[in-house]
């Protein structure tokens, strides 16, 4: 918080530089409290209404510490037509939590991301800022077990990404035990 | 060219040498974010290394548009001839991190295109034996004019920027007198690349015209289009392209500070464009007094934070100045009345990176492509069910089953074309037999659809229409800032009556609501809500079957909605469901231990074995959340069936 207000101070005092503050609290804090709202309204001489406004319109602002491990799930349109809603439904169904929640623990967390046209990997979620896909559903509920089991996400997606969707079996066969997660199943041939 | 330029051209040219005429192996490494999606960044450093070893030197560029093959390599063969096998500039793809040393020892070796042949794309510049890229279907029908150094060129060296010609067209407009700029632009007929089409040279005349020593620009790289990243490529692999396009505006209106406003989800669009401009000023191309002539420009990064309805100008500019980003009531213009209360412009960045190639060529050059209502090139970022989904630029009225099919290669695996999505959540659907459409804004309109800023989806048989129009209706919602009831409140209505119709609630009279509802939310203030009921109107029009089938006979063709279908287990021999139920999230599939008595009961072999004593697969159906994965496990032994079917085979 002090790091926070000392770099707070080196941004000049005008409203224009409201979105830069707030992302800088949230970049320092990991999310927008209601301490950071009111040092951005002492130094940009506005009321805390007028930084409350704009913390809780935009999308990325946070107002709860961020998971330790956050799912991104891509919501648009070309993961859509290709199963993304299944991804949210195992997602939801294995972490225990609705999208734009987190487990009570705060260990893991289900967010909504937008698009960042990265289409060709579709369906996928990013894991820590990590873009993983194109996700089959078996590999999906893998990769949420696997998180669930405390796998290291920046480690996880250590496998070659698909260029074309896959049946289980071959999905199996390319990178089956080398993904290091659920190794209860295992594939029949 | 005035002395300063010259002066910059020659440092820029023998820095950039090395690596245009190259001695030495290069090998070109796309890091974009499409390709550090796909690794491309752990691939750069198992390469580090081994470039060294082999006496090649990596480079960084851009994106050439190949998406489905990233991470895409590109090695340039000075030691060999052009005439000999893979001489010349070979594009290479997909490599994968783990074959780093397998790829570099194939292609830097005496044989590379029989060698490498397992990654082999094209050759980008002439090479015997190995086919060339004009020759891709992808590659070919292009006519790169914004995409010519994209891939070539290290998009982070303002050098090798300015050595391929970068910042000459500015150095000749701050020498011209502003309304001559406007009026070349004007003649170019260049339009706004968001998708409305203003003539961006007669947008700049409204700010020249305007009063006050202070005015603004605004480049407009919020690109909240889902599927569209257009401007993101641009950004990321030839930042400068975009900077002298603002400066040469900043010439044209008078105006001499800039905004560029970039969406927070393109972090190395940020980075790229920060440093680009750092750069450009210390090389004395953006601040005072650029190449002595007397004009001052230059620009600052505003970061989004996450807001669709941002991309609306207005919007933006609230943004700008640090409020919520909610569009206000036009007029008055943002050339009346913009960032901070100063006349502003703002174009689209794509708008204005087309800005320096008018300048250099002239406006019967630029009308050499594309149409009357559209001239020029136009880039199209394509994706969904694609064989070959990426970045490519072609003249306008191009077909767009030229590009879709012809470039993008069409559904893969066999699947039929259903429909497109042009144009983002506002651009509304077309069927497949639209296909044939000319990619200009007029046909489109005509069909009461937006072409938009430049994305395209193609989707096939596989998806739901009314799934895919309650996506857009919900990102809608979800996207309305709230300030007029007919946009939240119109938006929220259509995703409930959607929502009801995908549960088998469908009623008769909910066509009509529909209309209603379409009819309220084209009085909405912004463009945000009156395009917001497109989608559904799509779906009325072109897919009115599918939406009747839901509505009628509770029946989803597409089988996605979860309200309307259910799985079934249909052949219990099948060893795959013992997995299937491991992996079912909700744990829904499931067998009960049979009953001693029950064993005698259904078959007279089963009883004697005690491992079999076990009851018939089941499928809890409250609990079944419709994810596939037990489809994707047996594929051969479970079905999806209409829930309401009149006759349900069971077996």
């Amino acid at each position: 918080m002090e790091r926070f207000a000392g770099l707070l101070q080196q941004l000049p005092r005008e409203q224009g530089e409201m979105l830069r503050a707030l992302h800088l609290a949230q970049e320092e804090l990991g999310w927008i409290s209601r301490d950071a709202i009111r040092l951005i309204a002492r130094h940009l001489r506005v009321s805390e209404a007028q930084v409350y406004g704009p913390a809780t319109f935009y999308a990325e602002f946070r107002h709860s510490p961020p998971p330790k491990t956050l799912v991104t799930w891509c919501s648009g349109p070309s993961c859509r037509v290709v199963g993304g809603d299944r991804v949210r439904r195992i997602f939801e169904a294995e972490f225990g939590c609705r999208l734009g929640e987190n487990t009570p623990d705060d260990e893991l967390g289900l967010w909504l991301g937008q698009c960042n046209g990265t289409c060709e990997k579709a369906p996928m979620v990013w894991v820590n800022g990590r873009v993983v896909g194109p996700l089959s559903m078996v590999d999906t509920v893998k990769l949420a077990r696997g998180l669930k089991a405390g796998d290291d996400p920046i480690e996880w997606p250590e496998r070659p990404i698909k260029i074309a969707p896959a049946t289980f079996l071959e999905a199996e066969a390319t990178y089956g035990s080398e993904h290091g997660l659920d190794g209860s199943v295992e594939g029949t041939g | 060219m005035s002395s300063a330029y010259e002066e910059l051209r020659e440092a820029a040219e023998l820095s950039a040498a090395p690596r245009r005429s190259p001695s030495r192996p290069l090998v070109r490494v796309d890091l974009s974010t499409s390709s550090i999606a796909a690794e491309a960044d752990r691939l750069w450093e198992a390469l580090e290394p081994l470039a060294a070893e082999h006496e090649a030197e990596l480079m960084r560029v851009g994106t050439l548009g190949l998406s489905w093959l990233e991470p895409v390599v590109e090695v340039e063969r000075p030691d060999l001839s052009a005439a000999a096998a893979g001489g010349g500039a070979v594009v290479y793809g997909p490599v994968r991190p783990e074959q780093a040393a397998e790829f570099l020892s194939a292609a830097l070796g005496d044989n590379p295109a029989e060698d490498a042949a397992q990654w082999l794309i094209g050759a980008r510049t002439p090479t015997a034996g190995v086919p060339a890229l004009a020759d891709h279907p992808f590659w070919g029908p292009q006519e790169r004019r914004l995409m010519r150094v994209m891939g070539v060129i290290d998009p982070e060296s303002i050098d090798e920027a300015i050595a391929e010609g970068a910042y000459e067209a500015l150095d000749r407009a701050v020498t011209m007198d502003p309304m001559a700029i406007c009026d070349l632009v004007l003649a170019a007929g260049v339009g706004g690349r968001g998708g409305g089409g203003f003539p961006a040279g007669q947008k700049w005349k409204f700010l020249l015209g305007a009063p006050g020593p202070t005015k603004y620009l605004v480049c407009n790289a919020d690109e909240g289009d889902p599927g569209a990243f257009v401007n993101r490529v641009l950004m990321e692999s030839d930042p400068h392209l975009v900077i002298e396009g603002m400066a040469i505006a900043g010439k044209a209106t008078g105006s001499d500070y800039g905004f560029i406003y970039i969406r927070d989800e393109y972090p190395l669009s940020i980075a790229r464009m920060e440093l680009a401009l750092a750069q450009a000023r210390e090389r004395g191309v953006l601040g005072e007094n650029i190449f002595g002539s007397g004009f001052d420009f230059d620009l600052e990064i505003t970061r989004g934070a996450g807001s669709y309805v941002c991309g609306e100008e207005t919007g933006l500019i609230a943004s700008v100045e640090g409020i919520r980003g909610m569009p206000k009531i036009r007029p008055p213009f943002p050339a009346q009345k913009g960032v901070f209360s100063e006349p502003s412009n703002v174009n689209n960045t794509e708008t204005y990176a087309n800005v320096p190639l008018i300048i250099q060529h002239g406006d019967a050059w630029y009308r050499q492509f594309g149409t009357e209502s559209d001239p020029g090139t136009k880039m199209f970022s394509i994706s969904g069910s694609l064989e070959r989904p990426g970045i490519l630029e072609v003249p306008f009225g191009m077909g767009m089953d030229d590009l879709l099919l012809g470039c993008g290669g069409g559904p893969p695996d066999g699947h039929t074309p259903k429909g497109i999505q042009p144009g983002g959540p506002l651009g509304g659907l077309l069927p497949a037999s639209d296909l044939g459409l000319r990619l200009e804004r007029p046909p489109f309109t005509e069909r009461g659809v937006l072409l938009g800023s430049g994305g395209l989806i193609l989707f096939d048989e596989r998806a739901s229409a009314v799934d895919l129009t309650k996506y857009f209706s919900e990102f809608c919602e979800d996207e309305s800032c709230g300030r007029c009831t007919t946009c939240h409140g119109g938006s929220q209505r259509l995703v409930e009556v959607l929502e009801r119709i995908m549960h088998g609630d469908g009623r008769e009279e909910d066509l009509e609501r529909i209309g209603v509802i379409d009819k309220t939310l084209q009085n909405a203030n912004c463009l945000h809500g009156q395009f917001t009921p497109y989608a559904v109107r799509g779906l009325v029009n072109y897919f009115r079957d599918e939406l009747d089938t839901h509505i009628a006979d509770k029946r989803d063709p597409a089988r996605v909605a979860p309200g309307l279908t259910r799985y079934l287990i249909t052949d219990q021999s099948d060893p795959r469901l013992e997995q299937a139920a491991e992996l079912c999230p909700t744990s829904c599939i499931s067998r009960a231990p049979l009953e001693p008595g029950d064993a005698d009961e259904s078959d007279g072999d089963a009883g004697e074995d005690a491992a079999e004593a076990l009851g018939d697969w089941q499928i809890h159906a409250p609990s079944c959340i419709h994810c596939d994965v037990c489809r994707e496990v047996a594929p051969e032994s479970i079905r999806v069936e209409d829930r309401f079917a009149a006759t349900l085979s069971v077996i």
